[in-house]
């Protein structure tokens, strides 16, 4: 009976002590929360299959512009023969030729905007270095493409991130697919670690970014690799990664 | 000599009553004219703020604060006014501007559009005075499901030169004549009488200084 007791008061010792650290998990609120949002230009790129150098150079070629040049001086020379009527050129060809398009511009827009000071930089800002990303095909890496600053004054804090948007449904837009694919961008802390890791992607509660003590500062880079898989269009995407700030 | 020349004038007029009188003279006649003409392509453009009801701000997600349009903004016409707006967050202005086009141009048209100058900071004014509006104001065509953080192209400030500050539009004659290709917001392959909707979106950085910012969108529509 006394070890029955004995195992039973264990047992509500470690059910304390796991309750207690749940409860400082569930404790932890966002006080602050923004977006990084990074544009993200495919162009066209199709890489080479092969590449056989010439045996020989080739003769060098008379430039373009002066065989424009002898053509509007004198159309009919040599043993080209070019249709005209009346006179030589109803438009002549290149030389810097204007060709009269018809063009209008209407009344411009007139855009405006109040800025106000933001109460969250106090603890949480983003620095952007390359808010767009212009990709070729295949991978690349941008170093430093953006910082992240953190500060709390009354308790320790945690940051973590998440695609914004993401969710545990199998699709999603180009590059931050949804879960389970796999994000197509990928993040370092480079201070912490040069191991990159794809973004995660089924919404909250994300993953921990770094995590501070109370009232430390802190700085630091974000490297970005992005891979544009041959099956994507050229075109224009959007990548949003929302940074929450965590504190007790 | 004088003898000479006597028969040389009597030669003349003999030559002279000679010749045969034009075989249409004093009867009617018959032909055609192949007449080759040209229309001039024209193109005309009108561009509406505010177009649609429902226009204005959205997002902010996270500032703490919700948009709301600038008593600048009317229905139809006005301003483009974002309002009061959070330095580091996005936003988007629906319905920002529509772009009708009519043109006899079978080979359609192109439009342009750019700002002006850059982002322009008064009350107070900051130091710098401007803000560049790449990668901080930027269009999209519109749609009723576009966010804050819908895929969108930056605006860019005009290589050319602003009339009257970009309020009269834009002078080309200095860069080739027409904006650069890289503005095209868009492109219409045939003649018509058509209309385009663009959003913009307001992707504040968190080094853009507290103030009151304007900027003109100018846009241009250029025949193919």
């Amino acid at each position: 009976m006394r070890n029955a007791n004995i195992a039973a008061l264990g047992a509500l010792a470690v059910l304390a002590v796991l309750a207690g650290l749940s409860q400082a998990d569930a404790l932890q609120s966002v006080r602050a929360t923004k977006d990084e949002v990074i544009t993200v230009v495919v162009t066209p790129s199709p890489a080479p299959i092969g590449f056989l150098p010439r045996a020989v150079p080739p003769a060098p070629r008379a430039p373009a512009a002066s065989a424009i040049a002898r053509l509007l001086d004198d159309p009919f020379a040599g043993p080209r023969q070019i249709a005209s009527s009346g006179s030589a050129w109803d438009v002549a060809p290149g030389g810097g030729t204007l060709v009269a398009q018809s063009s209008v511009q209407p009344g411009p827009v007139p855009v405006q905007f109040v800025a106000k000071p933001d109460p969250n930089s106090l603890y949480l800002k983003l620095i952007d270095h390359t808010p767009e990303l212009d990709v070729p095909y295949g991978t690349t890496v941008f170093p430093c493409a953006f910082e992240v600053y953190t500060f709390y004054d009354k308790a320790t804090y945690a940051l973590n991130d998440y695609g914004s948007g993401t969710a545990k449904s199998g699709t999603g837009p180009y590059p931050i697919l949804n879960f389970p694919a796999t994000s197509y961008l990928s993040w370092a802390a480079p201070d912490f670690s040069s191991t990159f890791a794809a973004y995660w992607n089924s919404g909250a509660p994300g993953e921990k970014v770094w995590s501070g003590a109370k009232l430390q500062a802190q700085q630091h880079c974000i490297d970005l690799t992005i891979v544009v898989p041959n099956a994507q269009p050229a075109g224009t995407y959007t990548a949003v990664i929302q940074y929450n700030l965590l504190v007790n | 000599m004088r003898e000479y020349m006597m028969r040389a004038t009597a030669a003349l007029l003999f030559a002279a009553i000679l010749v045969p009188v034009p075989a249409g003279a004093g009867t009617t006649a018959y032909g055609s004219a192949n007449v080759n003409y040209k229309i001039l392509p024209s193109v005309h453009a009108q561009v509406v703020p505010n177009y649609a009801a429902g226009f204005g701000p959205q997002g902010g997600f996270g500032s703490g604060s919700t948009p709301a349009a600038g008593a600048g903004a009317v229905l139809n016409g006005g301003t483009v006014d974002f309002g009061n707006v959070v330095v580091g967050y996005q936003y988007i202005y629906k319905y920002a501007a529509q772009v009708s086009v009519q043109t006899n141009d079978s080979a359609g048209f192109v439009v342009y559009a750019e700002g002006a100058t850059d982002l322009n900071g008064s009350a107070p004014v900051p130091s710098p005075a401007t803000f560049p509006i790449f990668h901080t104001l930027y269009w999209l065509a519109s749609n009723a499901s576009n966010t804050a953080f819908t895929p969108a192209k930056s605006f860019v400030r005009t290589a050319g030169n602003p009339i009257g500050g970009g309020a009269l539009g834009i002078d080309y004659s200095g860069v080739g004549g027409k904006p650069a290709p890289g503005s095209s917001v868009w492109s219409y392959a045939v003649s018509g009488n058509v209309s385009q909707g663009f959003d913009y979106q307001l992707r504040l950085p968190g080094s853009i200084p507290t103030s009151q910012f304007n900027v003109y969108i100018v846009y241009t529509v250029i025949g193919n």
